[in-house]
């Protein structure tokens, strides 16, 4: 909220800059998020008094007036209507300066002498208005700097206050609070309003309330006789700088006392209302009304409505209707400052979708026992701004509740905060914000809290008051009492990081890419409708098409980062994830998982002047993956995979102890031509959860061999029908000295021929010519015992 | 035997030595298993025995002499080969090395990873809880109910009737303490959602929540854990401040700040002329949120905290753009 500290300046005596006093609010909880220094677009423009006004000898339309600039008389002349003799004027002086830069000259004007001009607010940069010589408020000093004497020189406090001090939407709510911090009590608006002793509001008016609970308290006032016209320049300048457009001398009111008082009023054209009765009552089924922005509204069981004799004429506390509102030519006003229950509002509102300045102060709870005297304050100064006739009395329905009581203990206050905050003073910031104590004893304070404190309903409540009050500063920073040990991270934790660590380790880029995707996704990698990853979460609201649902799998923000990378110039890639993958249930909670994808594409480098780099293949991307679950300790398979998006001969399933957790494998070309990527592109995905289960981290030491070990070489030609990695297992199969096989060679001629690196090791003794013989032959053996292997020799 | 021969067969090999190579060659033939020397020891034998000693003695005293000849040249001539070795050996060393490969995590779990190592450190463990989740887990549990106010702080991201993307990670606090009695100690990283997408927000980002709870938890504490935290993450100096604030489900209320490190509080854009930025939210647990888990407020307290961890980064880093972090830019990525 806006707050001039002019304005603000009126309720509580400030005696410092605005820079300290909005420190001093942020330090209480009213964070003050900026200060905005307002300066005129003029310079050397004074208070000036009209003494006297001749005719211009030789000009029909000129006046010539005698000007009291404080220190001598100027003689001005000016072509304007509007200024009598007593008339407070913005004189720009010989030397002042205008809005648009114009330098104000002693010049003669048809012979006559003019030492300065009267300026309009157009030509101070004040607002549009050109109609007239700016005329000031009769307290404005003669001689005096006009933007000080019209506070067009301000600072405005930007303060935002906390959703649940709607008490604090006010000037006086600031103030209130100001008060409480400089030790002072903030004043209400000093006025004695004049009503007609023959006019009665109550000859003119009935009020009902149907509805005590919605509409605690309502006042209607009346004033008659009015003209409306513009503003004057005080007023509509505060609103102004409050971020409210002024409109006429009756709306502007309305706001102008809002922002005083924290009380939103409604003015209706008492012509307007039908039966001369008002009735506030709650809608018993659905109604059409229409608003006085021009919508069409749905009211609907449980909204309250302001009703004349025959119909709704606003929608309480939220927007007037089309059918009361006033207008230029209204005469006679019927005024309306009421409670309504912030729980109706509120309903109404986010249903409606509808916001206001009055709901907004509605919905958050405004104060009731001020009800009266905001009503007050704005006849009062319609009258001074329109004139006509105030009447006398009002309608008044007050159905009046219980103030809250409380009882708190000093320990409560001083154990939840870790201080040792004195009773008395606990007492003194107590009242300095209203709250009443009715009793004192050794444990604590029985209170009362005021009714425009709505945030305050229990013990914990009133702590926080004292605490910010007090000054967060003030309180100790300390450690807790109970032991602050050091903890473990969950084997999960532990998993989740090594896979990571092992990843970077790899050289691979971690990215985070946002949990949704699109339908479109889903389409672009060939996913079967029966598919798991088809039966996606959509998003109510999206924020885009593009991501519209619930990931069910990261590959394609992989592919997505891919493209956007390669795009840009980049085309060596390897990058993982792990992220959340989410899934429909039925009717029920939709289902998440933790998920590890990664991908490379293009080659290690792109060049190196001493080596030569070949584009990443199938064996590039299962070397990480072993890699990855050498690191966790799990073991894993493949198997031919089914996967629609995977080029089906250089792609597999990953099995973990006979369970599918992932696939590996490049991607169809047509999968990478949906996210424009031109290069063959390697992915893996894995289920996380399944592999948690299987992973062993816990490092054991085994004694190194202090015996030699013994290396031999086997060549063999194999069919293409023939898997070399079952081999592999094979052979390893065949003793448990052998503890290593590696492929060192393959080339196709006519056959392929494979030649595996065989390590026999022992832990008791020298393995012996002979032992290794045999188990050489049994590896022979038992590989060309498979149909398509034989002996290369 | 002719000691005069070998003598003059000796000066000849010794002084048309010019390389390493005849060194080895002259050691060879000479000193070696078939050379001129063993042929003479060998003789020695076929001597008289009256001459067998002064022979032996001549012989072994010019083999000494050759054999140290032989290891001056020898030291010599390698010196001077290991010399052209290395002139040969000549590379331009302003070329380019070879890297190897090496990637890099994400800022924000780099980040995060940090913001977890001070907390567990603490004493805090790490809790998890769904990223879709019920609303009444991430609202009403938390003490806002549906009409509140507060509901219009976050723009939330509807999955259902009742279900949402939990728009912070403090539903977790009600799941542990649901499932958990006191005292409990954590802090609950993960993924948030907000339907807001600017240049100061994503749809997407990372919250660390906190909770303590125990008998006698003070605010004190909450600002000694803090402080703590703060000093680790930002270093012994930071200046930080606790100010009043409001949120729903804590009560008093802190917003912690710290001085702003792109200006070091003199006033700049990013702080807002302020001098301080606004890191984390906290407070004492609301004793309405204790009701809603069952817990006896009388016998325990408790405070709870909140921070994002995309703003920690971007202090951290000195990045000022969000989105960065999503734009998945390897350019970006390699930086940190
Ligand atoms: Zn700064």
């Amino acid at each position: 909220m806006k707050v001039p500290f002019e304005w603000l300046s009126e309720f509580v005596v400030i005696d410092m800059y605005p820079q300290d006093l909005a420190a001093k609010l942020t330090m209480c909880g009213l964070e003050v998020e900026g200060t905005e220094e307002q300066v005129p677009s003029f310079e050397g423009v004074v208070v000036g008094k009209v003494i006297g006004i001749d005719k211009h000898p030789d000009a029909e339309n000129l006046v010539l007036c005698m000007v009291d600039a404080g220190m001598e008389i100027l003689p001005i002349v000016c072509g304007a209507k509007n200024v009598a003799v007593g008339d407070k004027v913005a004189l720009a002086t010989v030397g002042a300066k205008l809005k648009d830069g114009l330098v104000v000259e002693k010049k003669k004007v048809r012979g006559i002498e003019s030492l300065g001009m009267l300026c309009s607010e157009r030509e101070l940069g004040l607002s549009d208005d050109h109609s007239g010589i700016f005329i000031l408020p009769e307290e404005c000093k003669a001689g005096h700097w006009l933007h000080e004497e019209a506070f067009i020189n301000d600072v405005i406090l930007d303060i935002n206050i906390p959703p649940n001090r709607g008490d604090c939407l006010s000037m006086y709510g600031i103030a209130r609070e100001v008060g409480s911090i400089l030790g002072q009590r903030a004043k209400t608006p000093i006025f004695s309003l004049e009503t007609d002793t023959q006019q009665k509001v109550k000859d003119h008016i009935s009020l009902k309330v149907l509805d005590a609970d919605a509409c605690p308290r309502y006042v209607l006032r009346m004033i008659s006789g009015i003209s409306i016209g513009t503003s004057p320049f005080w007023m509509r300048n505060r609103l102004i700088k409050c971020g409210m457009r002024p409109i006429n001398t009756i709306v502007d009111v309305t706001n102008y006392v809002m922002l005083e008082l924290g009380q939103p009023l409604h003015a209706f054209d008492y012509h307007r209302i039908r039966g001369k009765r008002i009735e506030v009552r709650l809608a018993d089924k659905e109604t059409a009304f229409r608003t006085l922005d021009g919508q069409e509204q749905k009211l609907r069981e449980g909204d309250i409505l302001i009703c004349d004799g025959e119909g709704p004429v606003a929608l309480a506390g939220i927007m007037g209707g089309e059918n009361s509102e006033i207008s230029g030519t209204t005469e006679d006003v019927a005024l309306e400052s009421a409670y309504f229950n912030p729980l109706y509002i509120r309903k109404t509102t986010r249903r409606l979708g509808i916001k206001s300045e009055a709901s907004l102060r509605f919905e958050k709870g405004i104060d009731i026992d001020n009800v009266g005297l905001a009503a007050e304050r704005a006849i009062f100064l319609m009258n001074q701004l329109s004139g006509g006739t105030v009447m006398k009395g009002e309608r008044e329905v007050h159905t009046k509740k219980e103030l809250k009581t409380m009882f708190i203990t000093y320990s409560h206050i001083n154990g939840l905060l870790g201080t040792h905050i004195p009773q008395e003073d606990i007492t003194k910031i107590l009242r300095s914000i209203d709250i009443h104590i009715k009793k004192e004893s050794e444990e604590g304070l029985l209170t009362t809290i005021p009714n425009f404190r709505h945030d305050i309903n229990e013990p914990a409540d009133i702590v926080e008051e004292i605490s910010r009050l007090y000054g967060y500063d003030r309180i100790p920073a300390t450690r807790p009492v109970s032991a602050l040990s050091g903890q473990k991270r969950s084997p999960r934790e532990v998993s989740l990081n090594a896979a990571k660590e092992f990843f970077k380790g790899a050289g691979f880029f971690e990215l985070i890419n946002f949990a949704f995707f699109s339908e479109k996704d889903v389409e672009n990698f060939l996913v079967l409708p029966a598919d798991e990853r088809a039966s996606f979460v959509p998003i109510v609201n999206p924020i885009s098409r593009e991501y519209a649902v619930m990931r069910t799998f990261i590959a394609p923000g992989m592919l997505k980062a891919i493209a956007y990378n390669i795009n840009r110039g980049a085309k060596n890639l390897r990058f993982f994830e792990k992220g959340k993958a989410f899934f429909l249930s039925g009717e029920g909670k939709p289902y998440e998982r933790t998920a590890f994808c990664f991908a490379m594409t293009g080659r290690e480098a792109e060049f190196f002047w001493r080596d030569k780099y070949s584009d990443y293949d199938f064996f590039d991307v299962k070397g990480i993956m072993e890699g990855l679950m050498g690191v966790l300790g799990v073991t894993f398979s493949l198997r031919k995979t089914a996967e629609p998006f995977l080029n089906p001969q250089r792609g597999a399933d990953i099995l973990v102890d006979g369970v599918q957790a992932g696939w590996i494998g490049e991607l169809r070309e047509e999968v990478l031509k949906s996210y424009e990527i031109e290069q063959s592109t390697y992915c893996a995905e894995l289920q996380f959860d399944i592999i948690l289960q299987k992973v062993k981290l816990e490092a054991r030491y085994r004694p190194i061999p202090r015996f030699p070990q013994v290396t031999r070489d086997f060549s063999f030609f194999i069919d293409d029908t023939v898997p070399v990695g079952v081999l592999t297992d094979k052979i390893r199969g065949v003793s448990p000295l052998i503890t290593s096989v590696g492929i060192f060679d393959m080339f196709s001629k006519e056959k392929k021929s494979v030649s595996f690196r065989v390590i026999f090791q022992s832990y008791e003794d020298t393995l012996t010519d002979e032992e290794v013989n045999r188990l050489q032959e049994t590896i022979i053996k038992e590989l060309t015992n498979i149909n398509g292997i034989s002996l290369r020799a | 035997m002719d000691i005069g021969a070998l003598q003059k067969r000796v000066d000849k090999e010794l002084s048309s030595i010019k390389t390493i190579d005849d060194v080895r060659k002259a050691k060879v033939s000479l000193l070696g298993r078939k050379g001129i020397f063993s042929e003479y020891i060998e003789n020695i034998k076929l001597l008289d025995k009256g001459e067998r000693k002064g022979a032996g003695q001549a012989i072994n005293a010019l083999k000494l002499h050759t054999e140290s000849k032989l290891r001056e040249f020898e030291d010599f001539y390698g010196e001077e080969e290991k010399k052209k070795r290395e002139a040969a050996s000549r590379i331009d060393i302003t070329m380019p090395g070879k890297m190897p490969l090496a990637g890099k995590r994400h800022p924000l779990t780099q980040t995060l990873d940090e913001m977890i190592r001070i907390f567990t450190s603490l004493g805090f463990s790490v809790a998890e809880g769904p990223d879709i989740e019920l609303e009444y887990y991430n609202f009403e549990a938390l003490n806002i109910p549906a009409d509140h106010p507060a509901r219009d702080m976050q723009d939330t991201f509807y999955i259902k009737d009742g279900i949402v993307l939990r728009t912070h990670t403090s539903p977790v606090q009600i799941r542990v303490m649901e499932t958990q009695l006191p005292p409990v100690k954590i802090i609950a990283p993960g993924t948030v959602y907000r339907c807001d997408n600017d240049i100061s927000h994503t749809p997407m980002f990372h919250q660390v929540e906190g909770l303590m709870v125990d008998k006698n938890v003070r605010f004190s504490d909450l600002k000694g854990i803090l402080s703590m935290f703060v000093q680790d993450m930002f270093g012994k100096d930071t200046p930080l401040r606790f100010r009043p604030s409001y949120f729903p489900f804590t009560e008093p209320s802190a917003e912690v700040d710290i001085g702003c490190v792109i200006c070091g509080g003199t006033g700049c854009r990013v702080c807002k002329d302020t001098g301080w930025i606004e890191i984390i939210g906290s407070g004492m647990v609301h004793p309405q949120v204790f009701r809603n888990v069952g817990y006896d407020q009388e016998e325990i307290t408790g405070f709870a905290f909140g921070m994002g961890v995309e703003r920690i980064a971007m202090i951290r880093y000195g990045i000022d753009d969000i989105r960065q972090f999503y734009y998945n830019d390897i350019r970006f990525l390699s930086q940190f």
